[in-house]
Order: C-alpha cells, then structure tokens, then sequence
C-alpha cells in the first residue's frame, strides 16, 4: 500500500471506531456507557502520549499534572463560562505548564527525565493541596452546574478523535517526522538540521493539551473534586501502561489496549480489585518480554514464531534431561582435541 | 600560505578549545577552510579530531574560542544552525536511522536543513539547488546505493552504511563536508573508490571538503592541504609534500614508514 492509501485506511478506521462509538448511549446500558467514557478517555490520554513519548522516546509520567490541571480549571470556571471554552482553557493552560516544564527538563533522557517529570507532578499536586488548604481554606471543590451526561460523552468523544486523527495526520508532516529522528538518533538528526529543542516543547506542549482538555471533560463527572483524586499518579502511570502494552510506536496500540483495558477493569475492579492489578503487572511483563512492539504489533507470524520457539525450547529441555546435551558437548571438545594436535 | 587570503573563508575556526575536567583533548587550534578545498585532517589515536570536528559542527560546545562560518559567528549554537549555514558532517561510526528505509534517510536531511524555497511558494520546484542533489534518488544514484533504496537501513553493509552517511550529510545540501574517518574498515579498493567519490563531490558539486582519516598515506594522496593534530595542538598546515618532511610530525605521528616514503 502506499502512503496515501494507508492514511485512507487509517482514517476509515478512525470513522468506523467513531461511529461505533457514537451509537452506545443509544443502545447500551447506563454502566456501559460509563465504561465507553472511561475508555475513551484512556484513548485519547494514550494516543496523545504515544504520539510525543512513544516516536521521541521521552517517557513522561507528567500526564496526571495535565489532567489535574485541565480538571482544576474546568471546577473553578464552569460557573462562568461556557462548556467548550472551558474544555479549551483546560488544553491551553495544561499545554503553558507542558512549555515551562519542558523547558526545564527537556534536555534530560531516559531515567532522569521520567523521575524529574514525576516528581512535578508531585509537586503541582502538593501545593495545590497548601494552596487549597492555607489561601482558600477548602480540600477540594463540589462542583455545582454540570452538564448533561450525554454532552460529557460526546464531548469526550471528540477529544479521543481528535487525539486520534493528530496521530494518524502528524507522523507525516516533518514535525512527526522530526520527532522519529529524535527518536532514533537526537544528536543525529540535529546535525540534518531539525531544532530538536523546538519540536519536542512543541510535541510536550501538544501530548499536555490533549490531557487537560480529557482532565477538564472528565472532572464534571464527579462532581467533587480534590487535589488527591485529579492528580492522581496512577492516571499517568495507567496511560503509559496502556501505551506499551498496546506498543508506544504505533498509531492503534494505545486503541486497541485502551479497550482491553476498559473491559478488564470493569469486570475485575468490582469483584477482585487486586487482581486487577496485579493483571496489569503481568500483562506489562510479558509485553516488555515478549512483544516489545506491543498489542499492535501481534500478527499471525507472532504465534507461528511463539509455537516454533516454544517447541525448540522443548526439545533443548528434554535433550538436557537425557543427557544428550552433555554428550554432544564432549564429542564436540574431543574433535576439537583431536584437531588441536595437528 | 595560499594566495587566496582576501576570499572570505566558509569556515573561520579561531583558538577553538575543548576540556574535558582537566583534560584538554583540543588545544587552541585554529583552522580556515576556504570555498573548493579539499583539507584532510590527521594525528594519532586520542590526537582531538574527532573531537575538534564535533567542536566545529556544533555537536559539542567548545570551552572557548570562536567559530565564524562565512563571517557569521556561530559559537555555542545548537547544531542546526550549523546544518543550516550549510555545514554537514558523518560520524566515525555510521549512525544512520536504521528502522527507516534508506530513501527515507536520505529523505530526512532534504527536509530539515536541506529544505530550500520553493518557486511559487508552497508549491513548485526548490530553486537554486544543484542537479545531483535535487531528489532523495539523485543522492542515491550519487552515492552508488540506488538498489538498496528500500532496504531498511539497518539491514546494509557497514560499508554502504558509511556511504548511506555521506548520502545524508549531502542531503542537507552543504557548503562544507566534514568527514569523520569514513574509509576506516574499507577495503583497498574500496577506499579508492571512497576518495574518487570525495573528489568527484568537490569537482561537480563545488563543495569543501573537509576529511579525517587514520590511514595516512591514502589521504595524502588525495588531499591539498593537511592539517596535523597531535596531543590536542595543531602542529602542522601544510600541503602534503611539505607535511611529510616535517620533522615535528615526522616525530610525532608518521614513523619510519613515512620518512621513507618521503625520502624516495
């Protein structure tokens, strides 16, 4: 396929999953339609995140500070204001934090660069909380006019499709393209000329506003919320799982394993919480192991390759057992002795 | 010294230092590069070339001295503004992007620093850009790797790796070619037809070129000028004849085996 027929496909894709999702309030159950919206918002926390984290190679788990700070904004500002420009506020103000924040640790790699983004996140969260409890005397904020459920769910909608559509559009302009060359090699494709600074503020900045444009959607379905619950670690550290597992590099993984995940955590979250998970460790574990490329990479060959390594195993196992390894590994080392004395 | 001192160098290195904690691994060395020359660079192991060329495309921040490239100053800039006064460099060890094809490659450096105005705006050709670099397939047909174009650039030979870089630094369509030990490893024959291809991209594309090689006596064979690195300072800028009857480089770097060649 080339190029252009693959971005049809994507977008077809794309229209095809909207679509389906248009149609559940019609047809499913009110916890169903809950699942949907939980899903949908790992959609588009994931895909964004793949989008700047997965192609670069920067691993943020500063997605809940995003999402903390598009909810905050959406509590203090919906008696004010109208819905849609509170779901924008929500985007620009988390994606000024992403500009700062990247600013100052942008020029850091790998471990370094997950810790310090971590450790902001814990530090927005904190003084947050100082500041609810000194200045305005409050732990958290109830909010009063929400909208209706089905605006919520379509708005959060949207927000997945549009995190969704920038995947499939930005990794064939230069600036998806920059950001794979610094993926692959940052010194590199700065000497080919791209402003890697620049690209990934801007990639930081973009990943951010979709997460708080998500936190801003979602915080109204709570109707309260405190510091504790919004900036929530475990938002930051469940996308980022979402992502490997449904592999960081392509543009359904995050999609696909969003899913499995949503489903998963439904049905296991009110009967067996740990099991919940502990499942997720194990899913990550065998991902990382066995499927570095994530869900999206699996293919029919996937098994075929599994079966055959499966099978090799075997047989070194029983040859071990019956003391055939042994045996071929001294007859090997008698040849060589032999040889060795010409 | 050449008589061409009044044309303005592309490349002015002034006192370019280089410290790494109390080593200093570059020693006030200055350097100019005029337009259409061909200089090499030599010196033993741990002599500061690579490390002077990182210091000049701006990979790393030299610790004092001043970078001029066509008068502008460039000190302490981020490599892409390097790349994009038309400075272009390889790698000693090929550092290709091996998951994208070798097209795709080539394809990277057109559209970043390689990128020029096109004639009607967003649209039409890119003017001013010479005819062998206009496309990522007339890179490749220069370079020699036109049937390896869709091959994933991790599955070439380290060889044609070391081509796929120069292919890349060409791209961003340069003034000046810095070349980090691109024949090390090569056959004879090979290495030959590395420094024809280094000749022909200076003759037909008017670029300068600027190489760094280990095995001495190719390069001399090829280049105009040679610069002699050794222990971080310069101690010879010379053509080759002159440089081989140094006595300071002779004692430095080349040995008998050069002072031999030198005396027959």
């Amino acid at each position: 396929m080339t190029s252009r027929q693959f971005l049809i496909r994507d977008l077809l894709v794309l229209l095809a999953f909207t679509g389906w999702a248009l149609a559940v309030p019609g047809f499913a159950s009110e916890f169903v339609v809950s699942m949907a919206m939980t899903c949908l918002m790992y959609v588009a926390l994931s895909s964004s995140w793949s989008l700047f984290c997965g192609t670069t190679r920067y691993l943020s788990l500063a997605t809940s500070a995003f999402f903390g700070i598009g909810a905050y904004t959406s509590a203090l500002l919906l008696e004010t204001m109208a819905w849609a420009s509170v779901i924008a506020l929500g985007a620009l103000i988390a994606a000024a934090v992403a500009v700062l924040m990247g600013a100052a640790v942008l020029h850091l790699r790998g471990t370094y660069f997950a810790v310090l983004t971590f450790g902001m996140t814990e530090l927005i969260r904190h003084a947050i909380s100082y500041f609810e409890k000194s200045v305005t005397g409050t732990v958290g904020r109830v909010l009063v006019v929400v909208p209706e459920e089905r605006t919520i769910y379509l708005t959060v909608l949207l927000i997945a499709v549009v995190a969704v559509g920038l995947s499939i559009v930005v990794r064939r302009t230069r600036f998806g393209l920059a950001m794979a060359g610094i993926g692959a090699d940052e010194q590199r494709a700065q000497t080919l000329g791209v402003n890697t600074r620049l690209v990934k503020v801007a990639g930081f900045a973009l990943t951010a506003a979709v997460a708080g444009a998500v936190g801003a959607a979602m915080s109204v379905r709570w109707t309260y919320i405190d510091p504790h619950t919004v900036f929530n670690p475990f938002i930051g550290f469940q996308t980022v799982l979402i992502a490997l597992i449904g592999g960081a590099m392509t543009l359904w993984g995050p999609l696909i394993a969003a899913i499995v995940f949503s489903v998963l955590a439904e049905t296991l979250r009110l009967q067996v919480p740990q099991l919940y998970m502990m499942s997720l460790g194990v899913l990550l574990i065998l991902s990382v192991l066995y499927l570095p490329g994530g869900l999206a990479s699996l293919r029919w060959q996937t098994f075929k390759d599994w079966g055959q390594a499966s099978r090799q195993w075997w047989r070194e196992l029983r040859d071990d057992l019956r003391g055939e390894t042994a045996r071929r590994k001294a007859q090997a080392k008698q040849q060589r002795e032999r040889s060795n004395a010409f | 010294m050449p008589s061409d001192a009044h044309i303005q160098p592309l490349l002015d290195a002034r006192e370019v230092t280089v410290r790494f904690g109390g080593l200093t691994a570059v020693d006030h060395v200055d350097a100019v590069f005029r337009p259409g020359e061909l200089v090499g660079i030599i010196g033993p192991n741990g002599a500061g070339k690579t490390t002077f060329f990182n210091a000049i495309s701006g990979v790393i921040r030299p610790t004092s001295g001043q970078l001029l490239v066509e008068g502008r100053d460039l000190s302490g800039q981020a490599p892409h503004r390097f790349a994009a006064r038309g400075l272009a460099r390889t790698f000693q060890t090929p550092r290709v992007f091996g998951d994208m094809p070798v097209r795709e490659n080539i394809a990277f450096g057109l559209k970043f620093a390689g990128r020029r105005p096109r004639r009607y705006w967003l649209w039409g050709e890119e003017a001013s850009v010479p005819w062998a670099l206009r496309t990522p397939e007339s890179i490749l047909a220069l370079i020699g790797l036109s049937g390896q174009a869709d091959l994933p650039a991790a599955a070439i030979t380290p060889s044609q790796q070391r081509l796929l870089e120069i292919g890349m630094a060409l791209a961003t369509r340069p003034r000046l070619l810095l070349l980090d030990e691109v024949a090390a490893g090569l056959t004879e024959a090979e290495v030959e037809a590395m420094a024809q291809l280094i000749r022909r991209l200076r003759d037909e594309l008017d670029l300068t070129v600027v190489w760094i090689e280990h095995a001495v006596t190719t390069l001399l064979r090829h280049v105009e000028r040679v610069i002699v690195l050794h222990q971080g300072r310069k101690i010879a800028d010379d053509v080759p004849a002159a440089v081989v009857r140094n006595p300071e480089v002779i004692e430095a770097y080349l040995g008998d085996e050069m002072s031999e060649e030198a005396a027959a």
